[in-house]
């Protein structure tokens, strides 16, 4: 089979790329000439415009079929997460470690439950009404001003001892520190059939004497007027429940793995895949 | 030196035939080889191997796996939990490019042994004397110093000496290109062992008598061999289809790579991490990859290679399948390839009128006016006048498939009477033979003496044959509706007429004639004697003139004219008589009815040819002869001014000369060829085709391209596969091209708009190696759009496999649509789970962050980092599932470039139906059956499967209206544009 490739020098081929870009001869730049290159950019602007009319017409339609005060689908969202605070990520998952006779080691985490706390003031919960019933709060009808639903306050007072006003320290220079735990919201989820699910925390693994806890509200439980939650635009001032433990027996200068579950029908922790479905687990070290 | 050196040959041949033991020939054997021709040096299979490796696409994909290895080191020592992924990713795609290599590498070892299987195909045996004793030996046992015997019909087994000849000829066509048989003996004439009588060259035929030889060189020391092992000499340079191939990987690879610096330069100075800059370049350069296209081509070319197999073009090299569609020249040989290569009775002059006979292969009877009596006694002495033969068992035969012992013209006039009388070994036992003159060269004629078969005839009557001037010398009058009549001078003129006409049709004519001889004279007791003629041979009664030809091909004048319209030169280059090669040409159409040479011309207008103006003749009939003493420019010139062109006389060297000439033109050129000495040009040509039944081993062997049936006709079927493959791989890689930017957008806009990533690197290649491969191969199936024959064959500097407006139509148009409707299903989705579009933008840095747990959706709804993982796998899959939907579309789409694809018919291809149910089960199977939970690709809600269905009507129409605007405006800025 005989050869059709004819090599070329590589000046060569530079003289053939400088006469692509501009070919004095036939006027031609980039292979087109000018008038071309305008007809072909009017085409492709005026192809784009449209497929941006077309696209944006589609994201229109869809999103006049979406529900405003729902999602479509709660598939993906079955159980919900829990997180805590403070919240320090080390490289493998959350690690609170500090030393109660250096300020600064702990002074961060007070300030990250201070901040955490400023949603759930008296002044932050003005809009949100006083609940007393221990079961679920079903709202029908929009009962709430400009369309809304009805939420229930939850102050930090509640969180008593770990609610910063009476130990604005939360316990942490005496080796005794509060933790918030607080539920993720789901749309119309209701946590615990009927029982108000309740926090609970143990020790991962072996460990010589069981975890000392204080839990506010007592019993470490979610009330259930705080559900179903009817989301953002129903209930626009609606913040989650909170439940502070208070670990009080922390052997100090270790490294202790703690596991804080929810208790309650419906609140699943055994997702291999998700460490934070139901439950959050955190190491802990005091040192002194 | 000459008597000396024969004695000891005699002495030698003594010993040998006396006590030449098994044991002694298998000491030369071992010290020489086999006899067999070393076959051309193979590229190691490891060297094969490892090129398909590095080859095309692999190492851009090489360098992807690279990378994601060292992002992998990277994150393994920073402890990152998803550092794995990388390295899965690296193994992957390093699988990828290692399964492709060996698919395509299986893909060509296949196609070579399909060549070699056909080579081995008949082992040859060789009847040799050993130990004193005969024994049938394979060939290629044979040593130096064997006393072989051979017969007619059998292949001369190696060089030989001949040391016993009876009648003994050879064929050396193969070997020197004269088409006559030469005789052989024992004599020494020449000093040049190609000149001299004794000696038989390995690979020629022996066609008639016996003879026995010494064996005097073996394998590749043999004549043939020297040749073969010059020609293979020759290196294999690339394909049209793998220059094409090679440009379009050239083009993908350097959009994929200015892309990918690109982005990868936009994502640094965006203050990406360099590690996540890097995963992107990976991103992008996976997206931009088509994996699985390089096999998809080899798959199709070996599709093509099959198909073209089953019509009689064995194809060596799978890349010679498109390289036969883009020739501009053939360059075919006449006898066998254009002709059946037999003599067969194509008129007859009888009562002064000459008649046309049936010249096609499968004739069974001759529908020219038969019931003159003059007829009837030509008939008794073509049947009578013949030494030839049909080999005996062969009745259920057709006749014109019968083998028959006897030459050429001899065999034409049996069968020729065969197939009108019948039985004619019956007619010739009634008619008993009772002397014969057979022909030679001095007498120019075949006389024999027989009894009749009426019983009340006593007569012998004599029939003679020969040249018809010496025939009509010997006449003294005519055979006239059965009457004789006086030879005066007019009726002599009309006989010179008719043999002046016919003989310049390129016939061989034979005059035929008869006597009773008188009862009286010659009675039933006489004693015929052919030495001393005791009967009269002159003043015998002429009945008529045959003439014979080797007719065309009955298929070759519709592949010529079919070689016309599709703009191909049918150059015919023969060692035959010019004016035979002219009548041929002109039968087949390779000259035209209303085209003339300048001889023509000449003779027209009564001019001498120096006065003819060349241009005005557009066919040339150029001898061997003027060829010697011509410069290249000169053939140039002739090749350029005239359309229709044959070579007569020519030397199987003189063809590399006319191939070379052909390819300064800038075509691409086919030849074919049969015998040894073709085998440079068949090596020179862009494809050289070898003849599969005529054929030498060595010109298969220099050969791309083998035809199986030699006929002229089963190459222009090929040249129309060639192209529509050509065309069909235009579509495959536009098809290809497309969801490429569907795959490459959701990196790009995830780069710069910080979108939850769309689409992942291990679901691109779902796409490519899964869900796309049987599509793109469907494509090689489609039928031509119409007018495949009817256009100029492909340019090939300009008409490229993948040019601007493939590129650009499939990047920037369909492309960009299908990118249109992959994220409009990618928003659905995210909306319908909680986070609507404006929720979306800018969110990646929190999005990915393993520290955030309580990330708030547009309803207020907080998700864990698993949990929203969870949902941008969902996302992959609905990306995915709406590109393959919308690849569904593309592939409908490209079926036609031009045409309407209700004109092309939607059914007609059943495979690309194939290619779409298989696109679509592949696609539930990955994202509902094999789905290990977190992988990359979760089955979820079935509506997602119908967002990209209004997108893939939408690129149906618009490809519909393109193709609509391209045929209502021809030339247009439209066509010009967008016509790929």
């Amino acid at each position: 089979m005989a050869t059709l490739n004819e090599k070329k020098t590589c000046s060569e081929r530079m003289a053939d790329f400088r006469r692509f870009v501009w070919n004095p001869e036939t006027k031609l730049f980039l292979g087109r000439s000018l008038i071309n290159w305008v007809w072909i950019s009017l085409y492709y602007v005026a192809f784009y415009v449209v497929m941006s009319g077309v696209f944006a017409l589609s994201i229109y339609c869809l999103m006049r079929t979406i529900n405003p005060y729902e999602p479509d689908y709660q598939d993906q969202l079955k159980s919900p997460g829990v997180t805590i605070r403070p919240d320090v990520y080390g490289s493998r998952g959350l690690q609170i470690y500090y030393n109660v006779s250096d300020n600064k080691t702990w002074e961060g985490l007070v300030t990250t439950l201070h901040t955490f706390l400023t949603a759930y003031t008296p002044a932050a919960q003005h809009l949100n009404i006083n609940c007393t019933n221990n079961t679920y709060f079903i709202q029908e009808t929009f009962d709430g001003p400009n369309k809304t639903k009805l939420s229930c306050k939850f102050t930090s007072d509640m969180l008593q001892n770990c609610s910063g006003i009476t130990d604005p320290t939360f316990g942490y220079p005496e080796g005794k520190p509060c933790f918030i735990i607080k539920m993720n919201r789901i749309i119309k989820f209701y946590p615990g059939r009927g029982i108000a699910p309740r926090v609970n925390c143990t020790y991962v693994g072996e460990e010589s004497r069981p975890l000392e806890v204080d839990y506010y509200p007592v019993n470490g439980t979610f009330n259930l007027h705080y559900f179903p939650y009817y989301g953002k635009k129903a209930q626009p001032s609606y913040s989650n429940p909170l439940v502070a433990v208070k670990f009080l027996n922390i052997t100090k200068n270790v490294e202790l793995k703690i596991v804080c579950k929810i208790i309650g029908a419906g609140i699943t922790f055994d997702n291999v895949y998700d460490p934070y479905e139901g439950k959050v687990e955190f190491k802990l070290k005091i040192e002194d | 030196g000459k008597s000396r050196s024969e004695k000891l040959h005699l002495k030698q041949r003594q010993i040998f035939i006396s006590e030449f033991p098994d044991a002694r020939a298998a000491e030369i054997l071992a010290r020489d080889g086999p006899n067999a021709l070393t076959p051309p040096k193979a590229t190691p299979e490891i060297v094969k191997f490892l090129k398909q490796m590095i080859g095309g696409f692999s190492i851009l994909l090489w360098i992807g796996a690279a990378f994601s290895w060292i992002s992998f080191g990277i994150q393994l020592a920073q402890g990152v939990d998803s550092a794995f992924d990388n390295l899965y990713l690296g193994v992957v795609l390093a699988l990828v490019v290692i399964l492709t290599g060996i698919f395509a590498y299986y893909q060509e070892a296949k196609s070579t042994n399909i060549m070699a299987s056909f080579s081995k195909m008949i082992p040859q045996q060789a009847l040799v004397l050993r130990d004193a004793e005969k024994k049938e030996l394979p060939a290629d046992q044979l040593v130096v110093g064997d006393i072989v015997e051979i017969k007619g019909g059998d292949r001369i087994p190696a060089d030989i000496r001949l040391i016993f000849t009876q009648g003994c000829k050879v064929d050396n066509s193969s070997l020197t290109g004269e088409s006559e048989p030469q005789s052989r003996s024992c004599d020494f004439t020449h000093e040049n062992p190609l000149e001299t009588r004794n000696i038989a060259f390995y690979s020629t035929t022996c066609v008639e008598g016996t003879a026995t030889g010494i064996v005097i060189n073996t394998g590749d020391r043999t004549i043939i061999g020297r040749i073969a092992s010059l020609a293979s000499g020759v290196g294999n340079e690339k394909t049209p289809i793998a220059i094409e191939i090679e440009h379009f990987v050239y083009l993908v690879a350097g959009v994929a790579i200015s892309i990918g610096v690109l982005f990868f330069i936009i994502s640094v100075s965006m203050r990406y991490k360099i590690l996540d800059s890097i995963i992107f370049l990976i991103g992008i350069i996976v997206a931009n990859v088509p994996e699985g296209l390089l096999a998809t081509v080899t798959v199709s070319l070996s599709l093509t290679a099959k198909r073209m197999a089953k019509k009689n073009c064995l194809v060596k090299n799978l890349e010679a399948v498109e390289t036969l569609g883009s020739t501009s020249i053939i360059c075919s040989d006449k006898t066998g390839t254009l002709t059946q290569n037999r003599m067969t009775v194509a008129h007859l002059w009888f009562d002064n009128q000459i008649y046309s006979a049936d010249t096609s292969e499968d004739q069974t009877t001759q529908s020219f006016d038969q019931s003159s009596p003059s007829w009837a006694a030509l008939s008794k002495i073509v049947t009578l006048c013949n030494r030839a033969e049909f080999r005996p068992g062969q009745e259920n035969l057709p006749i014109m498939k019968r083998v028959v012992v006897g030459d050429a013209s001899e065999t034409a006039l049996l069968k020729f009477s065969e197939v009108i009388l019948g039985d004619v070994m019956n007619i010739r036992a009634q008619n008993k033979k009772v002397a014969e003159i057979p022909f030679n060269s001095t007498n120019k004629f075949q006389l024999s003496i027989h009894e009749t078969d009426d019983p009340h005839d006593k007569r012998f009557l004599l029939v003679m044959k020969g040249a018809p001037e010496r025939i009509l010398e010997r006449c003294s009058t005519i055979m006239i509706n059965g009457k004789e009549e006086p030879l005066d001078s007019e009726k002599a003129e009309a006989f010179q007429t008719a043999y002046m006409e016919l003989g310049g049709m390129g016939e061989r004519v034979l005059g035929f004639c008869h006597l009773y001889l008188p009862e009286n004279e010659f009675p039933e007791t006489f004693q015929f004697d052919t030495d001393s003629m005791n009967f009269p041979t002159s003043n015998l009664c002429f009945v008529g003139l045959l003439s014979m030809i080797d007719p065309p091909r009955s298929t070759v004048p519709d592949a010529v004219s079919k070689c016309r319209s599709a703009g191909i030169k049918v150059i015919m280059v023969t060692g035959d008589h010019p004016i035979t090669a002219k009548a041929i040409a002109k039968s087949v159409g390779i000259i035209s009815a209303t085209s003339e040479t300048v001889e023509d011309i000449a003779k027209r207008l009564n001019i001498p040819v120096e006065q003819v103006n060349r241009r005005e003749a557009t066919a040339a009939v150029v001898n061997g002869m003027e060829l010697k003493e011509m410069s290249a420019e000169q053939l140039d010139e002739i090749l350029r001014e005239h359309a229709e062109i044959v070579f007569a006389r020519t030397s199987p060297q003189q063809k590399l000369i006319i191939v070379e000439g052909c390819q300064r033109q800038g075509a691409v050129v086919a030849v074919t060829g049969d015998g040894v000495n073709d085998s440079p040009a068949l090596k020179k040509a862009d494809i050289g085709i070898a003849m599969g039944i005529a054929g030498s081993d060595a010109a298969k062997n220099a050969a791309d391209m083998v035809l199986l049936d030699d006929n002229f006709a089963s190459i222009v079927t090929g040249v129309e596969e060639g192209r529509l493959i050509f065309d069909n791989l235009k579509k495959t890689i536009a098809y290809t091209l497309t969801k490429n930017i569907a795959e490459l957008c959701p990196f790009l806009i995830y780069i710069i708009a910080s979108i939850p990533m769309p689409i992942g690197t291990i679901t691109i290649l779902f796409i490519d190696l899964g869900t796309d491969i049987i599509p793109s191969v469907a494509l090689a199936y489609e039928k031509a759009e119409s007018d495949i024959m009817n256009r100029r064959p492909r340019n090939k500097r300009r008409d490229r496999l993948v040019n601007e407006q493939l590129a650009v139509y499939s990047y920037l148009q369909i492309g960009i649509m299908q990118s249109v409707g992959a994220f409009v299903t990618y928003f659905t989705v995210y909306a319908e789970q909680g986070f609507l579009p404006s929720t979306l933008l800018g969110v990646r840095v929190d999005w990915e962050s393993n520290a955030i747990n309580d990330f708030e959706d547009s309803y207020g709804q907080q998700w864990t980092k698993y949990q929203r993982t969870y949902l941008q796998w969902t996302g992959y899959t609905a990306f995915f599932v709406s590109i393959t939907i919308q690849q569904v579309a593309d592939l409908i789409i490209r079926k036609t470039r031009r045409n309407s694809i209700f004109r092309q018919g939607l059914f007609r291809n059943k495979v690309i139906w194939v290619g779409i149910f298989s696109q679509i089960g592949i696609a539930l199977i990955l994202t509902y059956v094999l789905v290990p939970p977190s992988f990359p690709c979760p089955p979820r809600g079935f509506q997602y499967w119908f967002v990209a269905v209004p997108f893939a009507i939408l690129i149906w129409v618009y490809d519909e209206i393109r193709k609509l605007l391209i045929r209502r405006y021809p030339g247009s800025w439209w066509d010009k544009n967008m016509y790929y």
